[in-house]
């Protein structure tokens, strides 16, 4: 492969503390190499005037599987609007909300991201999530393998079993389905809405296994940080959309007893039941703890403005909203005794005091959060929006104005109290590149991305500079993956495959039996198909390159 | 080949594939064995008849299958240069049958780019049936482990289930000591015999549109004067069960089949207010479910699209097979129908390709038609399938190999050659 330099951009690499300065990016073979000055390379791009960033990675971003199809198939609407593409290299594919997975890789790209992670993978589907996300030109991908509503699992819990036969079995599971970290969604909340129950708060019992979502939680993070999983367990807490489900999040975070957790979407779990609509925001509740927590990384979850459609492994919560649906559609599912899955479309507007409010709540949280490191910027595509929205986000992070202007178009009580109106935090460009590239990449544990050290992955986006940042984060000059242009001001120039990030962890096989026998009386597929073998996971991920990691457990320790 | 499969020795003796996946409905069993022998496939551990008449089409080894051309057998190069002439030159294909698994579908939908072709399925008019009551209200969907665990009540409308799908009551069968019994109740056709719990079966008067309508007033708790009462006693029944699973086949139903899919989903949802319930749509057979699922990630649309040179349009009516045809609204028909034999390509007067399963040949025999004898995923080559229920997707293994391409191998020469084809003619791919 060829040699290429990027010559006179100031670069933004938080990761090796690099802030603006003008400097040289060399690339070979894929990576990032050291170049003499004088050194001859094959190409060599102009990019003074320009700011230099790792490739963007989103860590929670709905991409694939069995509930985005669905959303895609009940939405044709969202799906009629042709644009004009490239015919040499683009293949036909539509969609805002929900784009197919090809537009997805395009459009991922054209902004100058190289990674996505699906964080909602069902057991049951995983296969399924995998080909899609190989469908998904140019990105890197993997997924989190959703635990912590399957009956094995609680059932194990119910009983007392053992912690390490529970650890080995989330160690086999991350295994069989190629995942790279686990997420729980409503601890125990999804199969107990299988028992017909309508809410979990975090210290209740689940109806029928009298477990509550404190041990889920808890649970689960410490099986992880055990085998050695570099992703923090990813949780979508109780109680999501509901007034006053701070107590929750807070709850939840006290769950995890100083372990890992990475708190997801946390906007949707940030409202107090104050003020005259019993709904209010808690952002300082939020962010004093989250504050005085290390171990706790959050993701936003940014509602944007229009018309987007949920969709969630969170049945019970989905049911609940089903008629606040617009268009009024509703698809939900019970799923193999494993999860669910409920879409919903809505309209997020200005003028809904709720939507107004969250919308401030997600921005409150981007600014008043003192450690970046610990924030990462996210839509929680396409529930709080689309991600084709982040450069306007990224506006609104850096634009006190903007952010006003804004501010003054929403319904007048949001707009008239919010305390976001007194933040005149703007983000920097080192924030940014830290909450979509270095902040993601440490928390999912890939050493080789989000940064721009020697030895990296040649993943480089190049932005022009440009005070409206929306604009210059909307189209990038040139965007590289693994040392290759692939877009450059917004046309493609070349759509390989992307590869898939999965871990390898160590469990004891024995935990097979138990799982075997469980399959044999529960479940309606052979026990030897619950597992993706490497070379399957080569034909489903359509022949991208496999991106092992291997995790070495410390069992024994907490 | 599969570790796990083994060819017969030369003397017939019999070698067993212990982890097969069926693939001749979309039930996609994977607990039965199959026993190759010299003289065919003989399945073991079922007496489903889909699967002893799927592996009926297997005899002997049929790797004597060759292309041909107006009936006459060539080479396969000659085959694809025949149908590379055809997909070059027409304006507006069909791309029908469309009975493949995931790796065929990928490819098949790169070909469409390349020709602007419509996509529909063989099965095309059931899937509308449920896929249109989707676009307009949804779904509520519940799958085969669900319905094993949890299901006190399951109630077939318009179908016995085993017609199509012999397996499926064994496949959701409780378990001896589920701690729950099962009720089974058919609306509008008879119970088949031999089903284990209690079942009922029940003949309201009117159409199957009547008495969905009917159940769904009562279920909604509405008075409805001069109601049948097995169908009030049905309402009741379902609003008193701990979780009741409605199960529906959308092949088996009229014209206008979304209405009844619609009241079904509303009987769902009330009943969702108060207690718990799903679905279970029996259908997507013949990789149905497959084909839509890989277009509408592709793409972004489910199928009865067509990939055309200014983007994509969807229309459930427009482009279903049947209607294209009989307008003379398509000028060449690729048809794909890799799992057997009972999907022969409709009878046109248009060019045809056809990808199809070898003993298809001589339905593929006449003048204007290029025919490719290919592989049946989980009989001579492996591949994925969607199971009934869009959720699992499972690995089909190889049985035996008879050496013959996949649709995805031909898909992709297809392409490739007509990407060369148009670059010596027009100086652009």
């Amino acid at each position: 492969m060829s040699t290429i330099r990027l010559k006179g951009g100031r670069v933004y690499d938080p990761a090796n503390g690099v802030d603006g300065d003008v400097r040289d990016i060399g690339m070979r073979d894929g990576r990032i190499v050291a170049l003499h000055p004088q050194e001859e390379v094959d190409h060599e791009y102009d990019v003074s005037g320009c700011v230099v960033m790792a490739g963007g990675i989103d860590l929670h971003t709905h991409i694939g599987g069995g509930k985005v199809n669905l959303a895609r198939m009940m939405l044709p609407e969202d799906h009629r609007a042709n644009r004009q593409r490239d015919p040499l290299l683009e293949l036909a594919s539509n969609g805002c909300c929900t784009p197919g997975t090809l537009e997805t890789g395009y459009r991922y790209a054209q902004m100058g991201y190289t990674a996505a992670f699906e964080p909602a993978m069902l057991a049951a589907n995983a296969r399924h999530a995998h080909m899609e996300m190989g469908d998904t030109p140019i990105l890197d991908h993997g997924a989190y393998v959703m635990l912590g509503n399957e009956e094995l699992f609680l059932e194990m819990l119910a009983r007392g079993e053992d912690f390490e036969r529970i650890r080995d079995y989330v160690g086999w599971s991350i295994d069989a389905s190629k995942a790279m970290g686990v997420k729980v969604v409503n601890p125990g909340g999804i199969s107990a809405f299988k028992f017909n129950q309508r809410k979990l708060d975090v210290d209740e019992n689940h109806v029928h296994w009298q477990v509550t979502p404190r041990d889920v939680v808890h649970t689960l993070a410490r099986a992880l940080t055990e085998l050695g999983v570099p992703h923090p367990l990813h949780i979508h807490a109780s109680n999501l959309g509901v007034a006053g489900n701070i107590e929750s999040t807070l709850a939840t975070i006290d769950a995890l007893d100083g372990l890992p957790g990475h708190l997801t979407h946390i906007q949707f779990h940030s409202y107090g039941k104050e003020g005259p609509k019993k709904f209010s925001s808690a952002t300082r509740q939020l962010i004093e703890k989250v504050k005085a927590a290390p171990n706790v990384s959050i993701d936003v979850g940014q509602i944007i403005f229009g018309q987007t459609v949920t969709a969630s492994g969170d049945t019970m919560r989905q049911f609940a909203n089903a008629d606040l649906g617009s268009p009024r559609k509703y698809v939900g599912g019970d799923i193999e005794c494993d999860a669910g899955c409920g879409v919903v479309p809505f309209r997020y507007r200005e003028q809904s005091y709720v939507n107004a409010l969250q919308w401030a709540i997600g921005l409150e949280i981007f600014l008043l959060m003192d450690d970046p490191w610990r924030v990462v910027l996210t839509t929680d595509h396409p529930n709080g929006g689309p991600f084709t929205s982040y450069p306007h986000l990224i506006r609104l992070l850096m634009d006190k104005s903007f952010r006003d202007e804004q501010l003054a178009r929403l319904h007048p009580d949001v707009a008239a109290s919010v305390d976001l109106r007194e933040i005149g935090r703007e983000l920097s460009l080192y924030d940014i590149a830290i909450m979509t590239r270095a902040a993601p990449a440490r928390l999912l544990g890939l050493a080789d991305r989000g940064q721009l050290g020697v030895g990296a992955a040649a993943d480089i986006a190049v932005y022009r500079e440009d005070a409206d940042r929306q604009a210059m984060f909307a189209t990038p000059e040139y965007v590289f993956k693994d040392g290759r242009l692939v877009a450059r001001q917004g046309r493609l120039e070349a759509v390989p495959v992307g590869g898939t990030h999965f871990l390898e962890t160590e469990f004891d096989p024995g935990i097979e039996k138990t799982i075997e026998k469980y399959a044999q009386r529960h479940l309606s597929v052979s026990y030897r198909n619950a597992k993706i073998g490497k070379d399957e996971l080569c034909s489903c991920a359509n022949g991208g390159a496999l991106l092992a990691c291997k995790v070495h457990g410390r069992r024994g320790g907490k | 080949m599969n570790a796990s499969t083994q060819a017969c020795d030369p003397d017939g003796h019999v070698d067993v594939t212990p982890n097969w996946t069926c693939p001749f409905c979309s039930l996609l069993c994977d607990g039965f064995r199959v026993e190759t022998e010299q003289s065919g496939l003989r399945l073991v551990g079922s007496d489903c008849s889909k699967a002893v008449q799927g592996l009926a089409d297997f005899g002997p080894a049929t790797a004597s299958a060759m292309p041909s051309v107006d009936g006459r057998p060539v080479t396969a190069d000659m085959a694809l240069d025949a149908a590379v002439g055809r997909l070059a030159a027409c304006r507006m294909p069909l791309f029908g049958g469309l009975a493949t698994d995931v790796a065929g579908m990928r490819q098949l939908y790169r070909l469409a780019n390349a020709t602007g072709a419509i996509l529909d399925h063989a099965r095309g008019d059931a899937l509308m049936h449920a896929l249109r009551a989707l676009q307009d209200r949804g779904q509520v969907f519940s799958t085969l482990a669900e319905i094993r665990n949890r299901a006190d009540l399951v109630v077939c409308i318009g179908t016995d289930a085993v017609g199509n799908f012999p397996e499926f009551f064994r496949r959701c069968a409780p378990v001896d000591d589920a701690g729950f019994a099962r009720r089974t109740v058919f609306v509008g056709v008879d119970a088949p015999a031999g089903l284990a719990g209690e079942v009922a079966q029940i003949a309201p008067e009117g159409d199957l549109f009547d008495a969905v309508a009917m159940l769904a007033a009562l279920v909604d708790g509405r008075r409805v004067p001069g109601a049948d009462t097995a169908l009030a006693d049905l309402a009741q029944a379902l609003r008193a069960a701990r979780y009741c699973v409605v199960v529906w086949e959308p092949g088996r139903l009229p014209a206008q089949g979304a209405l009844i899919a619609e009241a079904l989903l509303r009987i769902v949802m009330s009943l969702n207010r108060s207690t718990r319930a799903g679905a279970f749509i029996l259908g997507g057979a013949d990789g149905l479910q497959t084909a839509n699922a890989v277009t509408t990630w592709l793409s972004g649309l489910p199928l009865r699209t067509r990939v055309g040179p200014l983007g994509l349009d969807h229309d459930p009516l427009q482009y279903a097979t049947a209607r294209l045809l009989a307008g003379n609204d398509v000028d060449l028909l690729l048809w794909v129908a890799s799992f057997g034999t009972k999907l022969p390509p409709p009878s046109t007067a248009l060019p045809r390709i056809v990808l199809g399963h070898p003993r298809l040949a001589s339905a593929c025999a006449g003048e204007g038609t290029v025919f490719f004898p290919v592989a049946t995923p989980g009989i001579n080559s492996a591949g994925h399938l969607f199971r009934a229920d869009g959720v699992v997707t499972l690995p089909l293994r190889i049985l035996r190999d008879d050496g013959l391409p996949t649709v995805a191998d031909i898909a992709k020469a297809l392409e490739a050659r007509l990407a060369l084809r148009r670059l010596a003619t027009e100086g652009q791919p």
